[in-house]
């Protein structure tokens, strides 16, 4: 029992490491096609050749410089290829690499600099600049700070920072006089050392760095092709943070391992645009733009005519009847696909054309709860929706549903490799080569998270004999209201964000005698409601006082309310009135409402639904 | 609080296939000035053509004075009592001043009081009476603006519209103009509904304020919280923040709070 125990090497393509396997990659893929960037309205291609050479000049650009094994090297930008090539080329130089969100101040980037000792910083335009200088007293740790793109920046001049043009030279140079320097580098890694770091915003107090090892990232990549099977030339396009493990995973990890191909969007404005543009073979998403895709489809059928919503409705009947036997994995009936065709030529096509969908192999959903009403509407246009379940602290997926496993409801059955139980609390457990290193300076944190080697996931859930993983709740999130009766709220709330009026909801009742909700509205459909039915408004905050906006959520409410239980049923609401960006402290990037901050910010809203009557 | 003598609710205007107005809803209370700020393009022009008659909105309701003026012809929203003071100081050029004055009184049929009601003009404007007889486009810059606001004037209008009355005028000359508009709002108790690029001016002589982007308002409030606003002091009064480098270029993203 006390002999150490061997773990098994774990390998992608014959590569224990990420440098390992980049390197391959790159000697292997050549001229061919590794990702795609928007350049004054044209599609460039960038190839694997491109690829690898950025990320070499820039690594060796860094070593230069100084960076030793081990440095951090930190991102803050948006996506875009430079964020990548420093990804990737720090991590091959032997740094580690950790994204910050460009939405977050000058003061989350001091937190982060400092939490992490981050050597080098690379920031986006003179924007994010602009918050390194603001706090550059406070940053003892950085030697350089390298800016990607210098516009605006011209007559700028400051030791401490370089344009990404003068890296390059740097590493070009350096490469030139010790051409052996690159390999020995990517050489050294070893797959237990740490290669990225991922904040996560806690609940409660600062954020924490998750510590990632290659390990973790080459196990994963295997592990998770059980969900997602990907092939060489798939087109997958590339617009949620970076930052985030999900994208990280799907953006930078997979075409890695999968030679599929990156296409960046140009910003979140054109997301809609970009992705008909690209018309991605495969993609993942988080289920707020889920829930947007189809809210813009029910309010433009809204606008449609009559035969044409007559159409929908019978083109999406037997969409959904069609699904009954898909979801179930089962081929359907030749007559009833026969009439699927028909009704995809007719009508379904468009839609899938509309959403930028029409080449999509499958969508997968994750990194948030979703309403499975959500998921057959997705199976009923014809393309197939999987979710994955898993955090940061284990890299990503830790169960997903796939073709040959599917239960809606569920979150499907563990990856190969993974084990899954429940703790007597009903806490889900999870075990594997993907558990993370733990969190950076916080062995409490860790040894809190991370018992005997399972991960503490701080959700619940129950698992059936099938061995398929039903999520209830995160644990600290479970309401138990002044009646004793348990609530989990995002049940509640998944179904809320459902209708295309109500774009977040935080239902809220912990200890109090009933459940109420706070609302935040999707600002376009509800305008448009409002201009068609006449109802005066000037800015936000007076759209959400019109008695009509108020009657329509306080209508979509009740419609969820039929299908829960009486002590689930939310009796009092309030819409927020501020329109929230992703700068705001309420709102995760993604465009959640954050639980704790909204409960505490909203505290005198709240109490006044609880005072009267 | 006073009565609402102008309520524009959702108006949806649009030039051929532009939607310039995408659901605009603003009032007027009575005695009051209201200001609408916006940048080039938002609309602020359309709003004032679309009161005035000039425009037809293809959606909502334009009530004044309890009255729907929405789909009438100018001419008849005219007669209801309000002027419409365009941009761009269009007078009749070969006409002379006093003839220009007049034209403004066309609605009116109570001659005896017209008398008094020029020479109130006149006294507001000086340099209108001593160039009465000179042909309009003799006038400089500064006095043609004041010409088509006493133009407007005399219509002895209950509401009128304000189309940048600083356009293109010296310093001086604004600081005169907006002084002028808030005498004859506390003299004559004419309302206004004051369009104005300059929004420092506006936000100073003004009592409430929109502010509309691409057609849409995004704002409203008093002016003093106006003037308070972050999002107005960058966009609208040109304050912001230096940064670290004293000389940013990349905008804040606005929030309309």
């Amino acid at each position: 029992m006390n002999a150490p125990v061997l773990q098994p090497p774990i390998l992608r393509d014959g590569h224990a490491t990420l440098p390992g396997l980049f390197r391959h990659r790159v000697q292997e893929m050549g001229e061919r096609v590794a990702m795609r960037e928007k350049e004054f309205g044209i599609w460039k291609p960038i190839s694997w050749n491109e690829y690898g050479r950025r990320a070499r000049t820039l690594g060796l650009g860094l070593v230069s410089l100084g960076l030793q094994r081990g440095d951090v090297v930190s991102i803050l930008s948006e996506n875009n290829k430079e964020w990548i090539y420093t990804d990737v080329g720090a991590i091959c130089a032997g740094g580690v690499a950790c994204g910050i969100y460009p939405t977050d101040s000058a003061n989350q980037l001091d937190y982060i600099v400092n939490n992490s000792a981050t050597k080098f910083l690379f920031v986006e335009n003179e924007e994010q600049l602009d918050k390194y200088l603001a706090i550059r007293d406070r940053v003892p740790s950085l030697v350089k700070v390298v800016v990607y793109d210098m516009e605006g920046l011209r007559d700028f001049a400051d030791p401490m920072v370089i344009p990404i043009d003068r890296l390059y030279e740097l590493g070009a140079a350096y490469d030139e006089a010790h051409p052996e320097e690159w390999g020995k580098r990517i050489d050294a890694a070893e797959p237990e050392d740490l290669m990225i770091l991922i904040y996560t915003s806690g609940t409660t107090g600062p954020p924490k760095g998750a510590m990632l090892s290659h390990r973790n990232v080459i196990f994963q990549m295997s592990a998770s092709e059980y969900v997602l099977e990907v092939h060489e030339g798939d087109e997958q396009i590339c617009f949620l943070p970076l930052c985030h493990i999900a994208e990280r995973s799907f953006s930078v990890h997979r075409p890695l391992a999968s030679k599929s191909i990156i296409n960046f969007v140009e910003s979140p404005e054109t997301f809609a645009e970009n992705l008909r543009e690209v018309s991605p073979t495969i993609m993942f998403a988080v289920p707020r733009i889920w829930e947007r895709f189809y809210s813009a489809i029910a309010i433009q059928l809204k606008d449609a005519t009559w035969i044409g919503r007559l159409a929908y409705a019978w083109a999406i009947g037997v969409g959904r009847k069609r699904a009954d036997h898909t979801m179930d994995g089962r081929r359907p009936p030749a007559a009833l696909d026969l009439v699927y065709r028909f009704a995809n030529w007719l009508v379904l096509r468009n839609v899938k054309r509309v959403l930028g969908l029409d080449r999509a192999r499958w969508i997968v959903t994750g990194a948030a709860p979703i309403a499975p009403d959500l998921i057959r509407w997705y199976f009923a246009l014809g393309i197939d929706m999987f979710e994955v379940y898993g955090q940061t602290e284990n890299c990503g997926v830790a169960t997903g549903t796939n073709p040959k496993s599917l239960k809606i409801g569920t979150v499907g059955v563990a990856a190969p490799g993974t084990e899954v139980k429940l703790s007597p609390e009903g806490e889900i457990l999870l075990k594997g080569p993907h558990v993370f290193i733990g969190y950076l300076n916080q062995p409490d944190k860790t040894a809190e998270t991370v018992k005997d080697g399972w991960l503490h996931t701080g959700d619940v859930g129950v698992i059936d004999n099938q061995g398929f993983v039903r999520i209830t709740d995160r644990m600290k999130e479970i309401i138990i209201t002044a009646g004793g009766k348990n609530i989990t709220p995002s049940e509640i709330e998944n179904q809320l964000k459902f209708s295309p009026y109500i774009s977040d909801a935080v239902v809220i009742g912990d200890r109090r005698k009933f459940l109420t909700a706070l609302i935040m509205i999707d600002h376009d459909n509800v305008a448009k409601f409002a201009q068609d039915k006449g109802v005066p408004f000037s800015n936000y905050a007076s759209l959400c006082r019109a008695q009509e906006v108020q009657d329509l959520i306080g209508g979509e409410i009740d419609k969820v309310n039929r299908q829960f239980a009486r002590v689930e049923t939310i009796k009092k609401f309030r819409l927020i009135d501020t329109l929230l960006t992703a700068e705001d402290e309420e709102l995760t990037p993604t465009m959640k409402l954050k639980r704790k901050l909204v409960n505490k910010k909203y505290a005198p809203l709240i109490d006044s639904m609880y005072k009267e009557g | 609080m006073a009565a609402t003598l102008l309520e524009m609710r959702n108006i949806e205007t649009f030039y051929g296939p532009i939607m310039a107005l995408r659901g605009v809803s603003l009032e007027v209370p009575e005695g009051a000035i209201v200001t609408v700020l916006g940048a080039n393009g938002a609309g602020k022009t359309t709003i004032l053509k679309t009161i005035s008659g000039v425009m037809e909105p293809q959606k909502g309701s334009i009530v004044f004075g309890g009255k729907p003026i929405h789909r009438h012809e100018p001419d008849w929203v005219a007669r209801q009592g309000i002027a419409h003071v365009p941009e761009g100081r269009e007078i009749f050029p070969f006409l002379s001043v006093y003839e220009n004055l007049m034209m403004g009184a066309f609605t009116r049929h109570d001659r005896a009081a017209l008398a008094g009601d020029l020479e109130a003009v006149y006294g507001y404007f000086p340099i209108l009476k001593e160039r009465a007889d000179q042909p309009a486009a003799y006038l400089s810059g500064g006095q043609q603006q004041m010409l088509v606001i006493g133009r407007g004037l005399m219509a002895r209008p209950k509401l009128m519209l304000l189309d940048e009355p600083s356009l293109g005028l010296s310093p001086l000359l604004v600081q005169e103009i907006f002084g002028i508009i808030r005498r004859l709002n506390e003299e004559r108790k004419v309302t206004m509904l004051l369009v104005e690029q300059n929004a420092n001016m506006a936000l100073k002589v003004a009592h409430h304020g929109y502010v509309l982007e691409l057609g849409r308002i995004v704002m409203n409030d008093t002016c003093e919280r106006l003037r308070e606003s972050e999002d107005v002091k960058e966009f609208f009064l040109g304050m912001k923040e230096e940064g670290a480098r004293g000389r940013r270029r990349w905008k804040r993203k606005k929030t309309w709070r």
